[in-house]
């Protein structure tokens, strides 16, 4: 049976009658269409499905949508503003920290939770923070300093 | 300063801003209205006779709207290579491993065709397990597959020179067996398709693939379909690394399905379905007797290798050519013997993985020249310089290096990592190690014996002249390559980066094999280069005419046309283009003449102006058997230096620093060679130190999930200082090769050599785990023990 | 992944919640972070026809410092994160290291200190040292509560004390005496994302500054069916001054009180030797704690 969630994502309210056992990255793919958060591993081992719950990056693939019920949730289309891409995403960007880009959106989350705690981290504070997302193609080194050129300022939008 | 105003530079990757902002649209962010899910029963047992299917539960249940076996799917044989055609698209007789297909649902949700899947009932009689090669190989074991006796998938046998008599002659002569395990490729997004079946009778596969072409071919022929009325459409896919560059059936099943109901039929691979359709990286056992001269110089390789397979052939018979064939470079070798033998087991295939046969081969001999380095003693470094070949060598394989920057590599790394100063003065626990690497730019020739073209492209200027357009059917898979093709187009064309629009992994657009074997860059490059050229010249042509000039006065750079002599007045050019353009900006009066004035009245005189290229590569390799697979137009090398430190009471081991140089030729885009690089040494790190898939008594994969198969993290992996070394490969676009394959190849003998620098030992079998260490640790404390006592 | 369907109750509080688990007696399964019985669930490993979150009662994520003896009170669904960020817990080093080396920090920002006591994974980051402090679990059904040492807790892989119709509602730690200092040693193979190959915890507690040991809990993890007190290499300590000599004694000890065995993840033999290793590391960090 259905059940009635109010739930914010983005910045905007939505009431939605999900199943129990949909998951939360389901309920925002195939509800809210926002396929930006992606499935890798279904077991929250790969961080593919980060979002941010009430502004902590969590995997949204092992969290029942009824979870979600008057939380609020950040996903990566939450980031883009009509000025343009968040100035995390723009240091993704220019640095060449994607490559297939499937970890991206959870590792933009994951970065943009760290920066907002801290602002000034050091290289082990970010390898620390998307020490839970997985990355097959980069080697990490560019999402890094990435990462770094946001905390120190490099990027604006 | 290149006199390059694209390439060589660090553009952006043009695909970045939609993958920064999830828009970029994976296989699992398409639907297709009225679709349906389809769902595959895969075995549970890894070796059985199947006695009888039922499907008629599942056909009951409310939602299901198709059931297939291998009665409707016919019995078509597939695989990758026509000389080792053995999978059916469901499995009829016999399952050969846990996870073969044996039936497909399509349903109208996902959960009903699960739930069908599971009121299939197959009556088994079990057979017995193989489960090793030793098993498989011994004297009486059943046959996985009737025509291959002894379960032999393939051998090779190959003699360069005399081994025999040269290994007599050494001064040295040393023989060593490592092993690796099967590996899985471990890409982050999970194989996807969506098969759609149209009234007129058209097969469009949308496909997570590596190959769209291959696919294309496999599915035509599978499901008996002129190739003409296949397509297939790759969306951005999440990374392949060799796992995705052949057909899976799960891409037949669903283009069977949605020709069955008529609807587009999606599915998508759980992550434990990705490691069960595996096609990584083979378990590898290499046996290898080298012998060298006092002096340092290598004569002679024995070696013989035995790959487990599993179940089914994949990419097997190219891997076990590659895994001899690849020792060819980058050392002068003058006798060369290889025997090797491919085994079938009842496990899921292996196929190939970044660095395709040869990573295995390459860090169990370059551990091994370092033992003799050692036994010579000679600094690793100085025992590379004495025996590696230089530009326009030719290998005892037939290879020919037409520009080789080997010395360049192992120059670089030596002096950007400290090794004089490091080497031999580190303590306990803690070393430094080097290796090289070598690998192929493409492949010589394509998978299926043919003459075709490796590819072709297209690039089409929109009728305004303000932009190009560049079609190929070339796969993005993360690599960057649409992004390299962007600016090989910009440059060949003499148009800025931001006037190139690329499209780029569907077979409508052309040929184009795929992302494998490295190819793309220098392959599909050469033909786009081409493609833009001829664009460029059609518009030139024009332009000249009209201004009764020559082509040869005329060039364009940057968007811009540049005049070679005085005096030239285009003046009628720009104000016809402005007669047409009212209420646009118009180029200011004293600007140069622009590409797209020019390219607008090449289309106003002579139609749409479609620029094309192509490519094949020269005849290439021996006479010998087995001498297609290692042939490339050019070769890749690489050098690198890895620090590490050991935990010598856990056996835990922590790599602090990678110097890694690689030889590409020519970097159309420095941001994505490093990166290849980058991630290049993340594999391989993983693979040397952690990652195995495991098996139980019965053919169970214990670990098919990122929990337990352990890919490096953030935290395993340290910074990489990157060099690019650059020889300008004279059959490659500006000069371009390999830089996503090769890179991997020095990394495990690296970690292997540096470990030995850190604790006096070596290791012969992968990976190098905590309890592998610490026990060949506390043998060898044992051992000296022992030693002592006796004293 | 699916996950099978079930029935979702969200009571809002703790008595609620008991009446419900009580009422399906095992055929319910508590959700708290999740991190753990979604996976299993999906892996069709645990089947609940209920599932009862918990994550509607603000009394479980409630942590308070209080009472004469300053004890420390920890809501059962506070989060790991919650407790790193929180500080109270900073005398606590060796659960401080715990929780930071739990799985990611996405894990961590779901996963629940309760969840990770009451799943009784023998291979748990939090379970050795929680033992170690002599913890306390506060157990709550409809008859009422219960106080429970955590020495007790664990019956043996998923299995605890717990009754149908019970909750770990809360665990209490006592305030760490003078002189007493902790450490925690987790031996995996990455350097996150890891399940603990081998973990130890040591607590000791000095007479004095610079005195003779007199307290000691070393608690192994994953070398058992539940977390084992290496009782041998604590009576060891008892009464000696700390050195590299005594606590190279304790480890070999412990080592002997261990009760590995072989998995796919390590051999018991190594996990053994581990033992060995990590209860030495783990005591110094204890000692220097103290310090």
């Amino acid at each position: 049976m259905k059940i009635v969630i109010n739930v914010t994502v983005n910045q905007k309210n939505y009431e939605l009658a999900v199943e129990p056992n949909m998951t939360l990255v389901d309920m925002l793919r195939e509800e809210l269409r926002l396929t930006g958060t992606k499935k890798g591993c279904g077991l929250g081992e790969c961080g593919a499905c980060t979002i941010l719950l009430d502004g902590q990056p969590v995997s949204s693939c092992v969290m029942l949508a009824v979870e979600a019920h008057n939380r609020k949730i950040v996903t990566i289309e939450g980031l883009e503003t009509e000025k343009g891409l968040h100035p995390i995403q723009q240091a993704f960007v220019e640095k060449g920290a994607i490559q297939c880009g499937f970890c991206t959106s959870g590792m933009v989350l994951s970065a943009k939770a760290l920066l907002d705690d801290h602002p000034h981290p050091d290289e082990q504070d970010i390898r620390k923070a998307i020490s839970g997302n997985l990355c097959r193609c980069t080697g990490y080194q560019k999402i890094v300093e990435a990462v770094q050129s946001v905390s120190e300022g490099e990027q604006t939008s | 300063m290149t006199q390059y105003h694209t390439i060589n530079s660090r553009a952006p990757r043009i695909d970045a801003p939609d993958k920064a902002s999830g828009k970029a649209q994976f296989i699992d962010d398409l639907n297709m209205s009225d679709q349906l899910h389809g769902a595959i029963l895969q075995s549970p047992l890894a070796h059985a006779r199947i006695v009888k299917i039922d499907t008629s539960r599942a056909r009951k249940l409310p939602g299901v709207k198709a059931v297939v076996t291998a009665e409707d799917a016919g019995l078509v044989q597939y695989g990758v290579s026509p000389a080792r055609y053995d999978e059916t698209l469901f499995c009829h007789d016999k399952v050969r491993y846990i996870g073969d297909e044996i039936a497909a649902v399509a349903a109208v949700d996902r959960e009903t065709a699960l739930a069908a899947v599971s009121l299939i009932d197959v009556e088994y009689e079990e057979l017995p397990l193989l489960l090793s090669v030793e098993e498989a190989m011994k004297e009486g074991a059943p046959l996985i597959h009737e025509d291959y006796p002894g379960n032999i998938c393939a051998e090779v046998h190959q003699e360069f020179g005399d081994v025999e008599a040269a290994l007599a002659e050494c001064d040295i002569v040393r023989t060593d067996t490592f092993m690796n395990k099967m590996q899985n490729c471990a890409f982050l997004e999970p194989q996807g398709c969506i098969g759609h079946y149209d009234h007129r009778g058209y097969l469009t596969l949308y496909s997570s693939t590596q190959t769209p072409h291959y696919v294309q071919r496999t599915v035509a022929m599978t499901l008996k379909m002129p190739i003409g009325k296949v397509r297939v459409v790759k969306p951005y896919v999440g990374g392949g690394f060799g796992a995705k560059a052949s057909a899976n059936a799960m891409e037949m099943v669903a283009c069977l399905l949605s020709m069955k109901t008529g609807k587009p039929v999606k599915m998508v691979f759980t992550r434990e379905q990705v490691f069960l359709q595996a096609r990584g990286r083979h378990k590898f056992v290499h046996t290898l007797t080298t012998g060298a001269k006092k002096d340092g110089t290598v004569v002679a390789l024995k070696h013989n290798c035995i790959l487990e397979g599993g179940a089914y052939a994949s990419f097997g018979i190219a891997t076990v050519y590659y895994a001899g064939s690849l020792l060819g470079g980058p050392y002068k070798l003058q006798h060369m013997k290889y025997d090797a033998y491919r085994v079938y087991t009842n496990k899921p295939a292996c196929g190939a993985q970044r660095g395709h046969g040869g990573v295995i081969a390459r860090a169990a001999w370059e551990q091994q020249l370092d033992v003799i380095a050692e036994e010579l003693g000679m600094d690793p470094v100085e025992f590379r310089f004495k025996n590696m070949m230089n530009n326009g060598d030719t290998s005892c394989n037939d290879l020919y290096m037409s520009s080789f920057g080997m010395r360049e590599c192992v120059e670089a790394v030596r002096d950007k990592s400290g090794w004089e100063r490091k080497r031999g003065t580190l303590p306990r626990g803690k070393g430094i190690g080097m290796a090289c690497g070598f690998f192929v730019s493409g492949a010589g020739f394509p998978i299926y014996r043919s003459e075709t073209f490796h590819c072709t492209a297209t690039v089409k200027l929109s009728e305004d002249g303000g932009a190009a357009h560049l079609y190929t059917a070339s796969a993005e898979i993360g690599q960057g390559s649409d992004t390299t093709f962007a600016m090989i187009t910009a440059e060949a064309l003499g148009v800025p980066l931001n006037a190139v629009k690329v499209s780029s992994g569907d077979t409508d657009f052309g040929v184009d094999l795929g992302a494998y074997s490295s190819r793309q860059t220098l392959m599909t490059g050469f033909a786009v280069k081409h493609a833009a050229e001829d664009a460029k010249r059609q518009v030139l042509e024009v332009l000249a005419d009209k201004l009764r000039i020559s082509v040869s006065d005329i060039d364009v750079k940057d968007g811009t046309v540049i005049f070679k002599g005085p005096g030239i007045t285009f003046r009628t050019i720009r104000n016809r283009y402005r007669k047409e353009h009212r209420g646009w900006t118009d180029m200011p009066d004293d600007a140069p003449l622009s590409f797209a004035e020019a390219a607008r009245l090449a289309f106003i005189v002579k139609g749409t102006v479609i620029g094309q290229g192509e490519y094949r590569p020269r005849w290439l390799g021996g006479k010998f058997k087995g001498a297609a697979v290692g042939t490339s137009p050019a070769y890749g090398c690489s050098a690198q230096v890895v620090e590490l430190r050991v935990d010598m009471e856990t056996g835990q081991i922590t790599i602090d620093n990678m110097t890694d140089a690689h030889d590409c030729g020519f970097a159309i885009n420095r941001t994505s060679v490093e990166g290849q690089m980058q991630g290049s040494l993340l594999m391989g790190l993983g693979e040397a130190l952690f990652e195995e898939v495991k098996f139980d008594q019965k053919g169970r994969m214990l670990n098919p999930n990122f929990g337990e198969y352990k890919i490096p993290t953030a935290l395993d992996m340290p910074n990489v200082t990157p060099i690019i070394v650059e020889s300008n490969e004279p059959y490659g676009p500006y000069g371009a090769k390999e830089v996503g394959e090769g890179a991997i190849m020095p990394t495990i003998p690296a970690i292997l050599n540096a470990l030995y620098d850190a604790t006096g030992i070596r290791f012969h079998e992968l990976p190098l785990t905590p309890e592998r260490v610490y026990k060949a640790i506390k043998e060898k404390q044992c051992e000296a023990k022992a030693e002592r006592g006796r004293k | 992944m699916l996950i099978p369907r079930f029935e979702y109750h969200k009571p809002s509080t703790l008595k609620e919640a008991c009446e419900i688990k009580g009422k399906f007696k095992g055929k319910a399964q508590l959700l708290a972070g999740g991190t753990d019985i979604i996976p299993n669930m999906k892996k069709r490993i645990i089947l609940p026809d209920s599932l009862i979150s918990l994550n509607g009662i603000s009394e479980l994520k409630s942590n308070s410092v209080s009472g004469k003896n300053r004890c420390a009170r920890i809501g059962a669904c506070a989060t790991v994160s919650s407790l790193i960020r929180g500080k109270f817990l900073l005398p606590y080093s060796a659960l401080l290291t715990g929780l930071e080396s739990l799985g990611s920090p996405l894990i961590r920002n779901m996963a629940t200190i309760g969840g990770n006591l009451a799943t009784a994974r023998p291979a748990a980051d939090l379970s050795p040292s929680l033992i170690a402090y002599k913890g306390k679990a506060i157990l709550c059904s409809v008859a009422g509560k219960r106080e429970v040492s955590l020495d007790d807790f664990f019956l043996g892989p998923g299995k605890t004390i717990l009754n149908d119709d019970e909750i770990l509602a809360e665990i209490i730690l006592d305030e760490l005496p003078a002189c007493t200092g902790s450490g925690y040693i987790k031996l995996g193979t990455r350097k996150a994302l890891e399940i603990s190959l081998v973990n130890v915890a040591a607590v000791i507690a000095l007479e004095k500054p610079d005195g003779v040991i007199a307290g000691a809990r070393i608690v192994m993890g994953a070398v058992g069916p539940i977390p084992l007190r290496a009782t041998t290499a604590e009576n060891l300590l008892m009464g000696e001054k700390p050195s590299d000599g005594l606590f190279a004694e304790a480890g070999k000890a412990a080592a002997e009180d261990s009760r590995p065995i072989d998995d796919f993840r390590g051999s018991a033999e190594y996990r053994r030797d581990m033992v060995r290793v990590i209860t030495v590391r783990a005591l110094q960090k204890a000692l220097h704690d103290i310090r």
